[in-house]
C-alpha cells in the first residue's frame, strides 16, 4: 500500500521516515509514537484536572478551567457564543493537540530517540488533520442547514460552480500544507544550524520554533472555525 | 548549464519570489492593521485576531515556496 510515512520526506532523507514495528499489518512510524505520546500526556492532564471537581478550583483544575475560558473567549469572538460552546470540543482539542505536538520538538530526545519526533513536520498528520477539519465542515453544515446546505456551491450565481468546489477542495490542502511547511521549515532549520555549530547556534531557531509553533496551532484553530462558521450560518 | 545546475537556480529563485510578494504584502497589511489599531484602540483585540489570519494567509504562499524549494534540492544529484 502507500508508504504513508513518507508522504512529505520530500527529499530530505530523514532519520523518522521508517517504521518502527507493525501492529497488524499497518506500519507504526516515529511520528505515530510521538502522538501517542502527547495524546498520552493531554489525556493524563485531563484526567488529574477532573477528578474531584470543586466549584471553587484550585491547582490544576484552575489552569485548566483558565486555559477553557480563554479558549472559549477566543472562539465566541469568531463564531458568536451559542456556536463557540457547541463546536468548541472539536476545535479547542485540535488547538490543544496541534500546540502540543509542535512544542514536542523541544523536547529532550527529540529527533535523536527513535520513537520521539515532531509528528507535524510530515505531511501524512498534518494532511490527517486537515481532513478531519474538512469532513467536519460538511457534517456541521449538513447537521445544521439539512440538505440545503448545498446549495452555497451555486450561490451567488450557478456559473461559481467550479470555483466553489475548488475552494473546498483547497481547504484541506492549505490549512495542512501551511502547517507542515512551518514545522518542516523549522525543523530544517534547526537541522542546519546544528550542523554548522551544534553548541548554541541552534537556540534562537528553537525559540522561534516554538513562537511560530504556537501560531501555527492558533491559526488552523481559527481558520477551522472561521470554515465551520460560514458553513452552518451562511456568509454570502 | 548542467541539471544540477538548472534544479539549484530554480530552487532559488522560488524562494527568492515567494518571499518578496508576500512580505511586501504582509507589510501592506500590517501597515493598516497598525492604523485601524491607532484610530480605534478599544478595537484592537478584533484587528490582531484579522490581522494574524491575514497574515497566515499570506505566510501560506511563502511556505508552499519553500515546499516546492525542498522538492527541488531533492532531486538534486
Amino acid at each position: 500500500m502507500f508508504d504513508i510515512a513518507l508522504i512529505g520526506s520530500f527529499g530530505a532523507a530523514d532519520a523518522a521516515d521508517h517504521y518502527l514495528f507493525h501492529i497488524a499489518g499497518i506500519g507504526v512510524s516515529p511520528y505515530i509514537t510521538s502522538m501517542w505520546i502527547v495524546m498520552a500526556f493531554l489525556i493524563l492532564i485531563s484526567f488529574l484536572a477532573t477528578r474531584n471537581l470543586q466549584w471553587r478550583p484550585t491547582g490544576l483544575q484552575n489552569v485548566v478551567e483558565m486555559a477553557f475560558e480563554a479558549l472559549l473567549d477566543f472562539l465566541g469572538g469568531i463564531m458568536g457564543k451559542k456556536a463557540a460552546r457547541k463546536y468548541f470540543p472539536f476545535l479547542a482539542t485540535i488547538f490543544i493537540f496541534i500546540l502540543f505536538m509542535n512544542y514536542s520538538s523541544v523536547l529532550p530526545g527529540s529527533g535523536t530517540l527513535p520513537w520521539l519526533t515532531t509528528p507535524t513536520t510530515t505531511w501524512s498528520v498534518t494532511l490527517a488533520l486537515a481532513l478531519c477539519v474538512f469532513f467536519s465542515i460538511h457534517y456541521y453544515g449538513i447537521k445544521e442547514k439539512g440538505l440545503g446546505y448545498f446549495k452555497h456551491f451555486i450561490e451567488p450565481y450557478p456559473f461559481f460552480l467550479p470555483l466553489n468546489l475548488l475552494e473546498e477542495i483547497t481547504k484541506p490542502l492549505s490549512l495542512s500544507l501551511r502547517l507542515f511547511g512551518n514545522m518542516f521549515g523549522e525543523k530544517m532549520v534547526g537541522m542546519t544550524l546544528f550542523g554548522l555549530v551544534p553548541l548554541l547556534l541552534p537556540l534562537p531557531a528553537y525559540f522561534l520554533g516554538l513562537l511560530f509553533g504556537s501560531i501555527q496551532a492558533f491559526v488552523f484553530t481559527l481558520l477551522a472555525a472561521v470554515y465551520i462558521s460560514t458553513a452552518t450560518s451562511g456568509g454570502h | 548549464m548542467t541539471d544540477n545546475g538548472i534544479i539549484a537556480l530554480a530552487a532559488g529563485l522560488v524562494m527568492a519570489l515567494s518571499t518578496i510578494f508576500p512580505a511586501l504584502a504582509q507589510g501592506k497589511t500590517a501597515t493598516a492593521a497598525m492604523e485601524a489599531i491607532a484610530r480605534q484602540p478599544e478595537a484592537s483585540g478584533d484587528i490582531r485576531t484579522s490581522l494574524i489570519l491575514a497574515l497566515a494567509f499570506m505566510e501560506a504562499l511563502t511556505i508552499y515556496g519553500l515546499l516546492v524549494a525542498f522538492l527541488l534540492l531533492g532531486n538534486i544529484g
